[in-house]
């Protein structure tokens, strides 16, 4: 890893962390959704700088986020970690198998539906443990991924061709 | 760079991918509840021991008393309801007919429940405090 990549990864990582921050303070009618601000940064990392700079972002946001929040190794962290990663994955293998299919709003879509399905899964396997549940949720979950995944895909989308626009250089490190 | 280019800016892939996403999630949510298995009986606890189980399709009224008090049971289209209990407030009449669930009458301490009645060995307390 290049040191140019460390900075990078480094200043997405504080966005990505201070969206994450920001959006606790939004108030939810139900306490484990959230819209997701932080996969702004994880999108727009993963169009600019590929699949590595971005599941570098994922894992540092909810590492230090759960530091903050006093969460390490609690539930919560675990369902973000093993959804932010299946997310990520999940964007990787879309891309690399259907390369053009998809822009950045059909990549946050892909990301926040197995960013979900992930979620449940380890919510049934490790707490919930009932089937009845999980499946009755399922759907409510997709739609509301579905919603806060065409947002931050677009916002992301804005991002990235704002920052091309701007004149700031922005190359494509190889991975 | 407006929002309005962007959206327009969206591939094909991405729209259908919407679309199904959307279509897929309301057909979850309204028809899930109808895959899932229905429930099959009615069971009633008195003092937390399972002392009746009636199969749901059949209709019948049934008397349960306890030391506490009494009530009665009424199934009827794989419902159930409470009338007549013995207690002041009568919230479990209230409750009025239930498909899936449970009416606890606290007076009586009895526990009438449709579907899902738990098997005391998967019964777990949540948290205990105080």
């Amino acid at each position: 890893m290049q040191l140019q990549d460390k900075y990078r990864i480094a200043i997405l990582s504080a966005y990505a962390l201070a969206l994450h921050g920001f959006e606790s303070l939004i108030p939810m009618p139900i306490p484990w959704i959230r819209v997701g601000l932080a996969n702004i940064i994880t999108v727009a990392a993963f169009i600019l700088f590929g699949f590595r700079a971005a599941m570098m972002v994922t894992l540092v946001r909810v590492f230090i986020a759960s530091l903050f929040t006093g969460s390490f190794l609690g539930p919560g962290f675990i369902l973000s970690l093993g959804g932010g990663v299946s997310g990520i994955l999940a964007m990787g293998f879309v891309l690399s198998l259907l390369p053009g299919l998809f822009g950045p709003v059909g990549l946050s879509l892909i990301g926040a539906l197995f960013h979900n399905l992930a979620q449940l899964f380890l919510a049934y396997i490790l707490f919930i443990q009932k089937i009845e549940p999980v499946l009755i949720i399922t759907p409510v979950l997709i739609l509301i991924g579905t919603v806060t995944g065409l947002v931050n895909g677009l916002v992301a989308d804005l991002l990235v061709k704002g920052l091309k626009n701007s004149g700031v250089t922005i190359q494509n490190t190889p991975q | 760079m407006s929002l309005k280019e962007t959206v327009n800016g969206t591939t094909l892939g991405d729209r259908i991918l919407f679309i199904l996403l959307l279509i897929v999630s309301f057909i979850g949510i309204f028809f899930m509840k109808e895959v899932l298995p229905q429930p099959r009986d009615v069971t009633i606890e008195v003092e937390g021991k399972l002392t009746h189980r009636y199969p749901l399709d059949t209709d019948r009224r049934v008397e349960v008393g306890s030391p506490f008090g009494h009530l009665t049971l009424e199934i009827k289209d794989r419902k159930a309801r409470v009338t007549g209990a013995s207690c002041p407030n009568k919230l479990c009449e209230l409750q009025g007919w239930i498909s899936r669930g449970v009416i606890i009458c606290l007076p009586g301490r009895i526990t009438v429940t449709v579907g899902g009645s738990e098997e005391p060995k998967d019964r777990k307390v949540d948290a205990i405090t105080g």
